[in-house]
């Protein structure tokens, strides 16, 4: 037990070491993809754990979509030259009420696995058309989004002005 | 505006679903509560996600402006949505344009309002610059979508050049006869005294010269020299420049050109201007300052523009160079073209100076021996070259940049005067 805790704690230090290298690479070189991949070795390294997993998923959860979101937002606001304050506190205020929400969720989810359901036919059904009804939901809101009918008018970008021409007599 | 998904978003839903799927893999239901964040995230910001109705147009404070003087862009951002918005907002401008702050600038626009962002605005030289429209993104408050895209239109600003102050200008060989302030050498009506002559029917007792009358024991009156005005034409040599980083010939050209024009035209003197090089520009002779303003446009659009072709006088037409003008040469003399051109004005008997905007603050030897000696060659080659001008009798007056060009063009007076027999004739 011993050996395999200390095997574990090596292997969670080199995750988090690993998980801060790809954070800091993705900050140099302003790419989402090496953050979204630390965040992924952060949640596998969750399964170390080998107690009261279902209890601190939520917040585990909620606290890796912080570190993603806080991680990026970062990258995006550093290109910018000035930034309003109101800016910085709407940001991170939406990404904390999004994450407060996201853990009640999945603690109703982890509610729901610990309960004692027995196995039945409707139940079964029910779990099968909430996972049709997620991806129709899922395609539904992409072709909302960038489907045909997603073509709106907008605002067309402005023809460019012609260029000054002094005033002169003549041109050859 | 296009919208689209942000970077981050794809890598998002990538997670939520890769925590869903290894969940159902390994039956471990603790991976699927750690997606639930993320699949809120996502899902919450594609349904709440609304195009933003957003309007964006930049305001200088003025239009006109010195090269060295900053002036305010204001870029106002209207939101008419129902939802305020995070509006990241850059001004589009042409490269001489210096904007403090320098690229995009973050800010919230709440619902039905507007937001103002003042840019500082600098030209880095004279010329005719643009700033507008504005690149404007948005994003949901999520970030999960951005719309971006390019609003308003674009306003020109003009960018006039320093002038420098001159106290002497070169002086006119002919008149013309026009009220001007240059003393004309025939005999009328003036200020200057001239000579003294034998009194002549229809003279007026006002000419009387009473002294030389009892000395001469006869009438004697004055005569004087009237102020008359002269054409000038400014031939600015576009076809070669010599540049570094920061400046180059024609800017500074420019700037001559421009201070030349606002001192004769304030001496009443008809100014015309001739952009002599891979295009050719002109703008005949005429008084005033609308014609200072209408040289100072001509003269923003002066660029060196490539070209074999050969140009002679006969590429103008004759009223932009009308006989006798004073015609003022402002080139670096480095285009054999520009050169030809003056000797063959000369050949052919017009009043000439040759204002030579120095080419050598813009060149440095380079590291090694040998071209420490080709400088040294070639400086000495346009000595030689200004000493051949000389003895054509064209004055040459070397401005140097940060130089005053008052001393240079009392030397080419100086010079003028010491040839004006030769220059005659």
């Amino acid at each position: 037990m011993i050996a395999d805790a200390g095997a574990a704690s090596q292997l969670a230090w080199l995750g988090a070491g690993t998980a801060a290298l790809l954070v800091a690479t993705g900050m140099v070189a302003q790419s989402p993809a090496p953050v979204h991949a630390a965040v992924a070795v952060l949640g596998t390294m969750f399964l170390l754990r080998h107690d009261n997993r279902l209890l601190l998923a939520p917040p585990y959860g909620a606290g890796l979509l912080l570190v993603d979101d806080l991680a990026i937002r970062t990258m995006e606001l550093s290109g910018i030259g000035e930034i309003a304050p109101d800016v910085i506190v709407a940001r991170f205020g939406a990404t904390m009420a999004v994450a407060a929400i996201g853990a009640c969720l999945s603690a109703l989810g982890a509610l729901a696995v610990t309960a004692a359901v027995p196995r039945s036919v409707v139940l079964t059904a029910v779990g099968a058309l909430a996972a049709v009804a997620a991806f129709v939901a899922i395609v539904l809101l992409v072709r909302r989004r960038f489907g045909p009918s997603a073509a709106e008018p907008g605002l067309a970008p402005s023809p460019p002005a012609p260029q000054a021409s002094p005033s002169a007599d003549a041109t050859v | 505006m296009k919208g689209s998904l942000s970077p981050r978003t794809p890598g998002v839903l990538a997670l939520a679903g890769a925590g869903l799927i290894s969940a159902l893999a390994t039956g471990r239901p603790e991976l699927a509560l750690i997606a639930v964040p993320f699949l809120v995230f996502g899902g919450a910001g594609l349904v709440l996600a609304r195009e933003p109705q957003v309007t964006a147009a930049v305001e200088p404070s003025r239009l006109r402006l010195l090269e060295s003087e900053e002036l305010t862009a204001t870029v106002r951002v209207r939101n008419d949505g129902p939802e305020a918005v995070e509006v990241e907002v850059a001004p589009i401008r042409t490269g001489q344009l210096a904007v403090t702050p320098d690229g995009t600038v973050a800010v919230r626009v709440g619902a039905r309002s507007e937001a103002e962002i003042a840019f500082l605005v600098r030209p880095r030289r004279w010329g005719a610059h643009g700033i507008g429209p504005v690149a404007v993104c948005t994003r949901d408050a999520l970030g999960v979508m951005t719309w971006e895209g390019r609003l308003g239109g674009r306003v020109d600003l003009r960018a006039f050049p320093h002038e420098e102050q001159l106290r002497e200008l070169v002086a006119p060989l002919r008149t013309e006869p026009f009220l001007g302030t240059h003393v004309a050498r025939a005999r009328a009506d003036g200020i200057e005294f001239a000579d003294i002559r034998p009194f002549q029917v229809g003279d007026r007792v006002r000419q009387v010269n009473w002294r030389a009358t009892a000395r001469r024991g006869s009438l004697q009156v004055n005569q004087r020299h009237p102020e008359h005005s002269s054409d000038v034409v400014l031939l600015v040599d576009t076809f070669e420049e010599a540049r570094d980083q920061a400046r180059g010939t024609l800017d500074s050209a420019v700037r001559t050109a421009a201070s030349l024009a606002r001192a004769h035209l304030g001496r009443r003197d008809r100014v015309g201007v001739v952009d002599f090089g891979g295009t050719l520009h002109w703008l005949e002779p005429a008084f005033g300052t609308t014609q200072l303003y209408r040289i100072v446009d001509a003269l923003l659009a002066s660029n060196v523009a490539f070209s074999y072709a050969w140009r002679n006088v006969d590429s103008l037409p004759q009223k932009v160079l009308p006989p006798g003008a004073l015609i003022l040469v402002i080139t670096p003399l480095l285009d054999e073209r520009s050169i030809a051109l003056v000797s063959e004005l000369r050949m052919r008997g017009c009043d000439l100076t040759v204002v030579e905007v120095s080419p050598l603050d813009h060149v440095s030897p380079g590291p090694t021996a040998p071209d420490a000696v080709a400088y040294e060659l070639w400086r000495l080659q346009r000595e030689a070259l200004r000493a051949r001008l000389q003895s054509l009798g064209i004055g040459v007056a070397v401005w140097e940049s940060g130089g005053n060009l008052g001393p240079a063009v009392e030397e080419v007076n100086a010079f003028r005067r010491s040839a004006q027999p030769a220059l005659r004739a």
